[in-house]
């Protein structure tokens, strides 16, 4: 067993992530900065993969590097790739280097104060840590510690998580979203006059995605269902979910898209995603347990105790990536369309 | 295997190399794409060949391994030369001239 990180990797990946940064902040085409803030993410997906992170390193894949670039690119389709002039003279750069400079002097100074990496007498790794790796199996038989702690161990921060998530969806339909009866100002589309690519266009493109989206949506849901197992779990199934269909938008039309899902059906999932992860809570309750407390299930669940509580981690699973899934999809028809869900990149 | 592997592998390095050298010297932006469009996808292809045939002396599941390396190179080999037809379809539309020897 290799000695983990691997400085040898590490070290020139952390030299492209600070260069990455530095080029995102000098670019001044926004099409360009999305690009490479991309491969930024790619590169810290590469340097958690290396750390044994492997989880996180997969949902910095799905979210950071891939629907996030999404989300930013159809963003300046419906403004402007072109940065305004910054503002300010003299005075106003050396109060901002000055600012910038203290945080960071401030944030740098804390780094003697961590434990090394992989202390073993490090808080994190002395008290909680080795109950969940000896006892995952026992408790659970789940054998990636990562899910029990996220939907077991933990299961209140994820529940809380999923409606951060929902609430998200629901912040930028309430921003965004037109009501087309009420508004008044006549808003014309994208504003940008160029002459902008429509991928809808091409066959090949149709072609491509028509193959590609049904093993995308069953690769999402062994991510979710085999999270037991191996990397994954709802939130970055969910991602490919929602990623395979905004593929369908773009590469087909935002109107076919909407034609299978209208825009009450995905809220109304977005909803249902939590209020499933919520109810199998409760029903733990009812059962004679605490809240999510999923051992109190087996009298419904197939098997003992510790496969209940193997089954409640797949239920939630499947309420987070439900909410994930159509939010994904509403932010991004909502971010692609101008809030006018009816066409859009 | 082993062998093969490092073989492989190396191929596919040498490749990424010309694409490399491709991206950076061609006069312009279609012949770019084509540098990168071929390269990229033959290089990725031949690395995870290259490192099928080094999984596959460890265990028994490694077949289970090896077709799962085997979508992705199918994935690839269909993703990949669809992203460089949209990107250049998108340079056509947004106006990219093609580069002449007369007129540099």
């Amino acid at each position: 067993m290799p000695s983990l990180p691997i400085w040898q990797f590490d070290v020139p990946l952390l030299i492209l992530v600070v260069l990455f940064a530095v080029v995102a902040l000098s670019i001044r085409n926004l099409m360009g900065t999305a690009i490479v803030f991309g491969a930024y993410s790619f590169m810290m997906c590469l340097i958690w993969a290396g750390m044994g992170a492997v989880d996180v390193a997969f949902t910095e894949a799905a979210v950071g590097a891939g629907v996030s670039t999404v989300f930013i690119v159809s963003t300046i389709y419906n403004t402007s790739a072109t940065m305004p002039p910054r503002p300010g003279g003299l005075p106003f750069k050396l109060f901002i280097g000055v600012v910038v400079t203290l945080t960071g002097v401030f944030l740098l100074s804390a780094i003697p104060d961590f434990p090394k990496w992989g202390e073993p007498n490090s808080p994190a790794n002395a008290t909680v840590a080795p109950y969940y790796i000896s006892n995952t199996i026992a408790d659970a038989h789940v054998p990636n510690i990562v899910t029990t702690v996220l939907a077991d161990y933990r299961g209140f921060d994820t529940l809380l998580e999923t409606t951060v998530v929902f609430i998200a969806c629901i912040a930028i339909y309430s921003i965004l979203r037109v009501d087309e009866a009420r508004s008044k100002t006549e808003d014309s589309g994208p504003v940008d006059a160029e002459p902008h690519y429509d991928p809808s266009d091409s066959l090949i493109v149709r072609q491509a995605s028509r193959f590609m989206v049904p093993f995308m949506q069953l690769f999402a849901l062994y991510v979710i269902a085999h999270g037991h197992y191996s990397p994954g779990g709802g939130f970055q199934g969910g991602v490919i979910l929602g990623a395979s269909l905004i593929l369908v938008a773009i590469s087909f039309d935002l109107k076919f898209l909407l034609a299978q899902w209208r825009e009450k059906q995905i809220m109304l999932m977005v909803a249902w995603g939590v209020f499933l992860y919520a109810v199998v809570g409760l029903g733990c309750v009812f059962m004679g347990g605490n809240y999510l407390d999923y051992g109190f299930l087996n009298p419904v669940l197939p098997g003992e105790q510790d496969m209940a509580r193997s089954h409640g981690i797949l239920l939630v699973e499947i309420g987070v990536g439900i909410t994930v899934m159509f939010s994904m999809i509403g932010i991004h028809i909502n971010l692609a369309s101008n809030g006018h869900f009816d066409r859009g990149l | 295997m082993d062998i093969l592997a490092g073989i492989l592998i190396s191929t596919g390095l040498i490749f990424f190399l010309g694409t490399t050298i491709g991206l950076l010297r061609f006069p312009d932006f279609y012949s770019r794409m084509h540098a990168a469009g071929k390269g990229d996808t033959l290089s990725t292809v031949v690395i995870l060949l290259g490192c099928i045939c080094l999984i596959s002396t460890q265990g028994d599941l490694s077949w289970i391994l090896g077709l799962k390396i085997l979508l992705i190179i199918n994935f690839i080999f269909i993703g990949s030369p669809t992203a460089t037809h949209a990107m250049m379809d998108a340079g056509n539309k947004a106006g990219a001239k093609p580069w002449k020897k007369d007129a540099d």
